[in-house]
């Protein structure tokens, strides 16, 4: 069959699927686009280079680094949102302060919100949003967590006796590993594939580290700690993630007691890392990007939250992925790469399974067991990882999702240029 | 119902002629349109049925037809190889035929020609080459060449207005152009819209939900409300736009069809009712719920189906409306190598 004839029977044939795929990966000048997205290395909490260092402070580097990437004009940035999870009052003060100490003028307006583990993502489709609407043109979601200096109970309000009289609303407090254990074993998910599963994060985030993967998405940070054994204050600059711990098995993972229950199966290997870092992603539509000569990294595209019991909190990303997917007109065939946060094995990989996802396209270069899970970041952070990747496979579209505690799940649809 | 096979040669668009009730143009492709022929039948409806008065075989394949507004035997086909024919039919039977007139500018396949409607003597051509070129008859080349970017397989004239026109391509944008406006690099591009946009929120409703973009195939202007355009395309959904309220989103969204729509046709006779045809086999006649105001204004949201013809065994490609005589007759042919004239009518209420 001649050339032509085939670009003809192709054309009638995008004509007759159900376009989706096709017609997301157009251009248009209404689109939203990343033009630049990068995160801080995630080092552990209370024992990495940051955990002497501010959250606002961590944010503050993901701001500068921005800023010195994308070259763009600070002052056309009129809206951040910062997901953040346990700073006191949102760390709204801190957040607007970092901005202002980072170069954004006092015109750039800052919030932040919280979404727990979602609080990143729920900041960078809130911006693509305000975006959509035109209330705004230029925006940076955002997401941070100091995990080594504001994680522990003060991060929770007490209950009042009305919230601990209902069943379902006194079920929000439950521990999310004491939860995440009884749902492993009611799902049944052995220790033994959970296990194997927090190996491969392992590997392949080591994998991912030796070849320089990160590199791009990564933006070194200076930070100044006090070196536990010495008492030594020392400066450092930080290139790498610290918590990809080096030639782990699942075998080797299997000798770790576990943490929530006696017999139980969850543990410190394979649950995701108390960490720290900061992301973030600027956005705007692609005929302004176009205006401000901005690079695309990719664009958004769809994103949905939903809610699930309380106590049932890890299956999140398994009931909001299909309702993305649904609303971007794509089957979950169509996507290249999934990463879906790994709060724990156990929950994530209930998640793959049950929507029969392709494993291999699950997380390439790790997760959160592996590198670390800064509550409020990880949104953020996760679309950095995502768009690097997928440009660098020469892929085109991506799902990021993630449970959320209490009981929720979000996830959204992006597509790589 | 009847009925004229266009024994090897796949439909591609049907045209009733604007001068005499009984005469239908088809063009068609052998092979699908893939590669091969084209064919431009010319049919008259007799007593005795259907039958084919004349034909003109082209090298590559016919996606559309068009008659002249000017003369009555004239008409134009939009071919593959990215030309324009012009073709007489009143042209002694023993005459070679050849187009003629040919304007042979488009880089790739030609998916739609009309006339003006207004002033009739002008014409023009939609390709997947992305522009949209403007000719008149006794000029040997196009006069106006409009970029849209796009592969655009539909442009069509304003019925109201000499100098308005407007074209839907892949982007899933509807674009209207003005000739009336002075030349500049805007290229007399006027209003540029997305059709995926979703529509304008409702007070105490849930908010419309954004759609992605998809490919527009087709778009016809309302014959009597000369600020409505219906679209269609891959996304299966027939919608209707203000072009003076371009912000609102459609005014109306028609959901039935089971695979993309290839083409819609207002009624000649009634402001509210149009025709589609579809990749599902079907052609279906619908409300959009206009007709309590000639404004345009009413009826928003309100269309409804209000029949169906199911007897193409193949994809729907083409529809048009007979100008004349009781309101409800027209034409569709298809891939089945069938046409088909029916009156909308029957299909109703059943």
């Amino acid at each position: 069959m001649s050339y032509q004839a085939q670009q003809r029977l192709s054309q009638v044939g995008s004509h007759l699927g159900k376009g989706g795929k096709q017609a997301l990966l157009e251009k248009h000048p209404d689109d939203i686009v990343i033009t630049c997205a990068l995160r801080t290395p995630i080092t552990r909490g209370g024992k990495g280079p940051f955990k002497d260092t501010a959250g606002a402070d961590l944010l503050h580097g993901a701001f500068a680094g921005l800023l010195e990437r994308s070259h763009i004009d600070p002052s056309l940035v009129e809206d951040i949102a910062v997901g953040c999870v346990l700073a006191p009052g949102g760390g709204a003060t801190e957040f607007r302060a970092a901005a202002l100490a980072a170069g954004f003028p006092a015109s750039t307006a800052v919030k932040s919100l919280n979404r727990q583990c979602s609080s990143g993502l729920a900041a960078c489709v809130d911006i693509a949003n305000a975006i959509k609407t035109g209330m705004i043109e230029v925006g940076i979601g955002a997401g941070v967590e100091s995990m080594s200096t504001q994680y522990g109970p003060q991060a929770v309000t007490e209950f009042s006796e009305l919230l601990e009289e209902h069943e379902e609303a006194a079920n929000c407090k439950v521990p999310m590993g004491q939860l995440s254990e009884q749902m492993a074993q009611d799902k049944h998910v052995s220790r033994k594939d959970q296990d194997a599963f927090a190996a491969r994060s392992f590997q392949k985030a080591e994998r991912a580290q030796e070849q320089g993967l990160f590199d791009e998405e990564i933006y070194p940070l200076k930070a100044r700690y006090e070196d536990p054994k010495t008492e030594e204050w020392k400066e450092v600059l930080v290139r790498a993630d610290d918590g990809v711990r080096k030639g782990m098995t699942a075998e080797s993972l299997s000798k770790i007691r576990p943490a929530f229950a006696k017999d139980g199966s969850i543990h410190a290997g394979n649950a995701s890392q108390v960490s720290d870092g900061a992301a973030a992603v600027l956005l705007m539509t692609r005929a302004k990007a176009e205006q401000l000569g901005q690079q695309v990294l990719g664009k958004f595209v769809q994103a949905s939250v939903v809610g699930v019991p309380p106590l049932l909190m890890g299956i999140g990303p398994w009931k909001a992925i299909p309702v993305a997917l649904e609303k971007a007109g794509i089957t979950k065939e169509d996507v290249d790469i999934y990463e879906i946060n790994e709060a724990f094995a156990s929950q994530c990989l209930w998640c793959v399974r049950e929507l029969g996802l392709d494993e291999s396209k699950v997380n390439p270069k790790g997760g959160a067991i592996a590198f670390g899970h800064p509550l409020g970041c990880t949104g953020a952070r996760q679309v950095s990882t995502l768009l690097y990747e997928l440009r660098r496979r020469k892929q085109r579209i991506g799902v990021t999702s993630m449970c959320v505690g209490t009981g929720m799940g979000m996830a959204a649809v992006w597509i790589a240029e | 119902m009847l009925e004229f096979r266009t024994q090897g040669f796949n439909g591609y668009s049907v045209k009733y002629s604007p001068f005499f009730d009984s005469r239908i143009a088809v063009a068609a492709s052998a092979n699908f349109g893939l590669v091969g022929n084209g064919r431009l039948y010319i049919l008259g409806l007799t007593p005795n049925g259907i039958v084919a008065e004349k034909w003109f075989d082209t090298q590559d394949s016919l996606f559309d037809t068009a008659w002249s507004e000017s003369h009555e035997s004239q008409l134009l086909t939009a071919s593959g190889d990215g030309s324009l024919k012009l073709f007489d039919i009143a042209l002694p039977p023993d005459s070679p035929s050849f187009p003629i007139a040919q304007w042979t500018e488009h880089a790739r396949e030609v998916f739609s020609c009309a006339w003006n409607l207004v002033s009739k003597d002008s014409f023009l051509s939609s390709s997947w080459d992305g522009c949209v070129k403007i000719y008149r008859p006794e000029m040997q080349q196009s006069v106006l060449t409009l970029p849209t970017h796009s592969c655009t397989y539909s442009a069509q004239w304003s019925p109201h207005s000499p100098g308005i026109l407007s074209a839907v391509s892949s982007d899933s944008h509807l674009r209207v152009f003005d000739l009336r406006t002075p030349a500049s690099a805007s290229n007399h591009l006027t209003l540029k819209m997305p059709i995926h946009a979703p529509p304008k929120a409702m007070p105490g409703q849930p908010p419309p939900r954004g759609v992605p973009p998809a490919e527009a195939l087709t778009h016809d202007w309302n014959k009597y409300r000369d600020s409505i355009i219906a679209t269609a395309g891959v996304d299966r959904v027939i919608r209707t736009f203000d072009i003076r309220a371009p912000h609102q989103g459609p005014l109306c969204q028609l959901v039935g069809h089971e695979y993309a729509v290839r083409k819609v046709a207002w009624s000649p006779h009634l402001a509210d009712v149009l025709l589609s045809a579809s990749y599902d086999m079907t052609a279906r006649v619908w409300s959009d719920g206009g007709a309590m105001g000639i404004d345009g204004g009413g009826g928003v949201g309100m269309g409804k189906e209000m029949g169906r013809m199911g007897r193409h065994t193949e994809f729907v490609t083409g529809v048009d409306w007979c100008l004349f005589g009781a309101e409800g007759w027209c034409a569709s042919c298809g891939w089945d190598e069938r046409l088909l004239v029916w009156d909308v009518r029957g299909t109703m209420g059943s």
